[in-house]
């Protein structure tokens, strides 16, 4: 470390306590007051934004009014709050908004910030006075204004929390804001992928940022501000530093747009100019160097700090002047230019010293009011002239004197030409590149790459005053120029008079804001540095008169051939970042994922069924191998014959069911159903009635489920050849395999389960409290309503998905055509004798339907005390319904019956959450139940739980979604038949012609 | 001691009377499914069970509960009329079915329908009324898909 380093402990605060009886002495009057000011300020670009929203599509001037007049309060609001920060103070305001994480809405501010907000605000009503001239009547106005008045809200949010999760929050949100900001000519090719590639770029910088603040965090202990700029020493002696530092300065270079992350900037230029003029000088890219010098204290001062920061800067400085003297595009030269002033920035804030930090924060305030002023003199231009290329303009001071004047000035200050405020801060870099030495060879080559890119900035300003405002007049633009009205140039003109002012008078104009702000990052015992034009004729000088005159010869020299040149230094015009980014967006959202998708995926279904059966295996091997034991004295009971023949004949069906699922569909599933018949038994025999309630009802729509499919099935033929050779055979032993060794682990694992010994569990307590708690005596049924409602509610809310989704899949679904012809077994039904051979059965299960729906009222309002409930009672109606489908056709039950599926569904779900939310009208949490014992007349004594309409809500949202699946099956027979008539009258067509 | 155990010896002859009637002919139907060979009469088989068979079992029940409980036990009536009523309808479907196919095969064995006989009056009939012509039941014919 050099000699010339400032004392590490600055006199800051010691302790968390020291720390909070500060911020109580402050909680007076007064400090209230500030306090409502800085959140007042917050939500100010907010509230105009909301506003600005509200007006009417065409009504540029109430925007533009609306959104500068709040702006101006906060101005306003900004210089009551001066008298305070000139003190030294620091203002907080604190909202709790997520004390569990941590995250609070803190807002701080001291003089860096103080200077950071005022520059944002004064250069955003400038810029929307601007912006009311710019925009064409055609643009929509609310979203422009309003976009611009929330990216402002989140940039003054971002400069001014105090809490640096919240920061990375509204970083978070500068960068979504400047995606639509920048994407606000949507119409255009060009503006849409400068929006995504900024919002990508610096969206993927946010969550590096966010990572790193994480970790910060985790370090300090705290997310408090000014705890960790309090916390450098513990920050830079943790082993986490150099992570925390490689993804902080991830997330600052890619939002200040480092090499080599600088491409999104240029793309960026498709923006409207004002948008342009704001964010890139005065916000969106600041936003980096902004908390590069911010988290100097905590961060800097290391090597690894000085390599980094420096090297990057240095590059981007170097690079970005050279890029921009060979672009042809107006805006495009800006856009580099202003990379390379973000490297000058970036370098100063790696340098790190009193004078570097100070100067950086100069230079940021200089860059901004210049580079804002430009980006306007450039759209003004655009705007009058109708092109952007720098090889069509010449000879515009003619056209337009007092612009052109304007735009001199203002690139002169780009420039560094003296007695401009970009002279003296480039002056200060300059000095502290040729005076701050620690030995090492990025060091030692500073002040020659400094000159160098000062020579190239020259050239570069030089061009664009040359080649826009001298030389022949044009005569090929796409309108005639003249003065832009005199209010689109006011901001112009009051800029380049600050650019002026500031040159001439520095050390009485921003002198004592720029010590207070570098005294507010550094330590407040920061000795006062005087700014001043003149120091004598010393190196700094010298460099800056090198620049000036090298700049000039430079472009004398090769002015001409850069005008016929490529768009792009040479050889490097070939290298564009932009386009690498591209490809490789292109290759990772689109080539790669197709070339895993065809390497590892497959469209069919069989392979993805064994990949899913094999990794459940493995996983249930990988949890349980090795814990999975048999109980030390596992539960038995007698051997009883009856039970034994029953699970005989179930093992029969269900073997059977395996064996003949390859060509015997149809009795596969009536065994399958066998299978389930046994299941259901089993349960009804272990004294789980609920449970076979359900399973009954459920197998029975299974299987009507499995049969209304089937039918869509393409016949399987025995006779196929392959069928029966080496590959299929070991495909089907492997496949054998699979299903023994996954069926056995699982009836190992039930075996284990079922004899291991009961231990006291949460189901005692369930047993114990339902009655009491719940109101029921149905255990299952109370844990289902009331215990675990919530639980309910979710899988409801699934099961209606999962109907729509059906539905949805179906509805798209055509049969194959081998489907739609009439098969063998359907050949002869036109015969109708078929259908009046049916009419008993038919009626039979027509006049089933009110029985049905009575067993079904039945099962809903026992279900609390007794099997029953809900589900059982909601499978049965659709059940009832299946069977009304089985008797008839579709027509016929359709033009009796009308459901509504999706409507049933929604209004279950309404029910459901209705009885959930009505809790909170008592004070409960939600789904909260309560039961009580009502009077009926006639009946006497019934008790009523609140369970009871959340439960009508399940009842609702089953009956839809299981009809919703059926109806959308069911129609596909009405599908195939229309098909078929079609097929039939195209064939008979074609017999007539 | 069981609840069945204070049945009285009157009461329990007859109980036992029943279910042993009921059982048996339900035993003889499940006999008869797999010993008749042709399909037509086997569908006959199981009618045994579903008729008197579940009748007499039931009945058995019901007179034993309505004893044990001290009242007329009346719940076993409901699952009689129920499996009276729709066991039926899955023979006819199955009976249907077979005969279809039959037909369709040509088997021979079977008498051919009714509107291979009459195919004029089919075409007048189907004129009148077009959705029972386009339209068969659909459900009918997955039945019977194997």
């Amino acid at each position: 470390m050099g000699t010339n380093r400032r004392a590490r402990s600055r006199p800051r605060f010691v302790s968390s306590e020291d720390f909070c009886r500060k911020l109580r002495r402050k909680d007076t009057l007064g400090g209230m007051i500030e306090e409502n000011l800085l959140l007042i300020l917050v939500g100010l670009p907010f509230a105009a934004a909301i506003a600005a929203s509200t007006v009417r599509a065409t009504a540029h001037g109430a925007a533009a009014w609306v959104s500068g007049l709040l702006l101006a309060v906060g101005l306003a609001i900004l210089a009551l709050l001066h008298a305070p920060i000139s003190d030294g103070q620091v203002l907080r305001a604190t909202l709790r908004w997520v004390p569990s994480l941590g995250l609070n809405l803190t807002f701080r501010m001291d003089g860096f910030v103080w200077l950071f907000v005022a520059l944002v605000f004064a250069i955003g009503i400038l810029v929307l006075v601007y912006a009311r001239y710019y925009l064409s009547k055609a643009d929509p106005v609310p979203r422009f204004y309003a976009f611009l008045m929330a990216f402002t809200g989140a940039m003054v949010g971002m400069l001014m929390s105090g809490n640096i999760l919240m920061l990375v929050v509204f970083w978070e949100l500068t960068s979504i804001l400047s995606f639509l900001l920048i994407g606000y000519w949507h119409q255009g090719q060009a503006a849409r992928d400068g929006a995504r590639m900024a919002l990508i770029v610096t969206g993927l910088g946010g969550l590096c940022l966010l990572v790193a603040m994480l970790i910060l965090g985790q370090i300090v202990g705290s997310y408090d501000l000014d705890r960790v700029l309090a916390a450098g020493d513990v920050v830079q002696a943790d082993p986490l530093y150099p992570l925390v530092l490689g993804l902080f300065l991830l997330g600052c270079f890619t939002k200040s747009a480092q090499m080599p992350f600088h491409f999104w900037l240029p793309g960026a230029m498709a923006a409207p100019t004002p948008v342009s003029a704001f964010l890139h000088s005065a916000t969106m890219v600041k936003a980096g160097v902004f908390l590069l010098v911010r988290f100097f204290p905590v961060l800097g001062e290391t090597d690894l700090w000085f390599y980094a920061v420096t090297g990057t800067g240095m590059l981007t400085l170097v690079l970005g002047s050279v890029i921009a003297l060979f672009r042809h595009d107006l805006k495009g030269l800006l856009a580099y230019s202003t990379i390379s002033h973000l490297g000058l920035i970036t370098a100063l804030a790696g340098i790190g010293s009193n004078g570097a930090i100070l100067a950086a924060i100069f230079h940021i305030v200089n860059h901004a009011v210049f580079k804002a002023s430009l980006f306007m003199a450039a759209g003004i231009i655009d705007h009058e002239t109708g092109t952007r290329d720098m090889r069509r303009l010449s000879g515009l001071i003619r056209f337009m004197p007092v612009t052109g004047a304007l735009a001199i000035v203002a690139s002169a200050a780009m420039a560094g030409v003296p007695l401009l405020n970009g002279f003296i801060s480039k002056e200060m870099f300059f000095a502290e590149a040729a005076d701050w030495h620690n030995g090492t060879w990025l060091d030692n080559s500073l002040p020659y790459l400094a000159t160098i890119a000062g020579i190239f900035a020259v050239a570069y300003s030089l061009r664009f005053i040359a080649t826009v405002f001298f030389g022949p007049e044009a005569t090929d633009l796409p309108k005639v120029p003249h003065e832009p009205p005199s209010l689109m140039r006011r901001p112009v003109e009051l800029l380049v008079l600050v650019c002026l002012v500031v040159g001439i008078l520095p050390g009485l104009t921003l002198g004592p804001t720029l010590n207070l702000a570098a005294q507010s990052v550094l330590g407040a015992d920061l000795p006062y540095k005087d700014i001043a034009i003149w120091h004598g004729f010393n190196l700094p000088l010298v460099m800056s008169l090198v620049a000036l005159g090298a700049g000039v010869a430079l472009y004398a020299a090769l002015g001409g051939r850069i005008a016929t040149g490529p768009e792009g230094p040479p050889l490097l015009h070939r290298l564009r970042a932009q386009r690498v980014f591209e490809r490789i967006l292109l290759s990772l959202t689109w080539k790669l994922p197709r070339l895993v998708h065809r390497t590892f995926g497959t469209e069919r279904l069989q392979p993805q069924l064994r990949l899913i059966v094999l990794l459940t295996i493995a996983a249930g091997f990988a949890t349980l191998w090795g814990s999975l034991r048999q109980a030390p004295s596992p539960l038995a009971t007698g051997f009883n014959p009856a039970f034994a023949l029953m699970w005989a004949v179930g093992a029969v069906c269900a073997v059977g069911a395996a064996w003949l699922a390859k060509y015997h569909r149809f009795a596969s599933v009536v065994l399958l159903g066998g299978a389930g018949l046994v299941t259901c038994l089993t349960f009804a025999w272990a004294s789980a009635p609920d449970l076979a309630v359900t399973q009954l009802l459920v197998e029975i729509v299974t299987t009507v489920l499995l049969l209304l499919g089937l039918r869509w099935l393409p016949k399987r033929r025995e006779e196929i050849e392959e069928d029966k050779l080496l590959p299929a055979r070991i495909r089907r032993a492997r496949d054998f395999v699979i299903a023994v060794v996954g069926g056995a682990g699982l009836a190992g694992v039930a075996y284990v389960m079922l004899t291991w010994p009961l231990i006291p569990n949460v189901g005692d307590w369930f047993l114990r409290n339902a009655y009491s708690e719940g109101g029921g005596t149905n255990v299952v049924n109370v844990i289902l309503v009331d215990f675990r409602a919530f639980d309910t509610f979710g899988e409801i809310t699934v099961l209606a998905i999962v109907g729509v989704t059906v539905f949805a899949l179906l509805r798209r679904f055509r049969p194959a055509p081998e489907s739609i012809m009439l098969d063998e077994e359907q050949a002869g039904l036109d015969d109708r004798t078929v259908a009046d051979a049916l009419l008993v059965p038919s009626v039979i299960m027509r006049w089933m339907f009110p029985v049905m729906i009575v067993l079904a009222a039945y099962l809903f309002f026992r279900g609390h005390d007794l099997p029953g409930g809900g589900f059982a009672a909601g499978v049965t109606v659709s059940v009832a319904f299946l069977l009304q489908y089985l008797a008839h056709d579709v027509r016929w039950v359709e033009a009796r019956l009308t459901v509504l599926p999706i409507r049933w569904m929604g209004i279950g779900l309404l029910i459901a959450g209705a009885t959930g939310v009505g809790a909170f009208l008592f004070g409960y949490p939600f789904l909260t139940m309560h039961a009580q014992y009502v009077d009926v007349p006639l009946i006497g004594q019934v008790p009523a739980a609140t369970a009871l309409i959340f439960d009508a809500g399940v009842f609702a949202l089953v009956v839809g979604a299981t009809v919703l699946m059926l109806i959308a099956i069911a129609h596909q027979s009405l599908r195939t038949t229309r098909m078929r008539e079609r097929d039939s009258a195209d064939t008979s067509e074609k017999e007539a012609a | 001691m069981t609840a069945l155990d204070s049945l009285p010896p009157w009461l329990m002859a007859l109980v036992a009377f029943f279910l042993v009637l009921g059982s048996t002919l339900t035993l003889l139907g499940a006999f008869g499914l797999i010993h008749l060979k042709s399909f037509y009469d086997r569908i006959h088989a199981p009618t045994l069970g579903t008729s008197w068979g579940t009748a007499a079992i039931l009945l058995a029940s019901l007179l034993t509960w309505s004893w044990v409980q001290d009242r007329v036990f009346v719940h076993e009536l409901v699952i009689g009329i129920c499996v009276m009523v729709t066991t039926p309808v899955t023979l006819m479907f199955l009976g249907r079915a077979a005969l279809h196919r039959d037909r369709a095969e040509g088997g021979g064995a079977v008498p051919p329908a009714a509107a291979a006989r009459s195919s004029a009056d089919e075409s007048m009939s189907s004129d009148s009324d077009p959705k029972a012509a386009t339209l068969p039941t659909t459900l009918g014919s997955e039945k019977v898909r194997p």
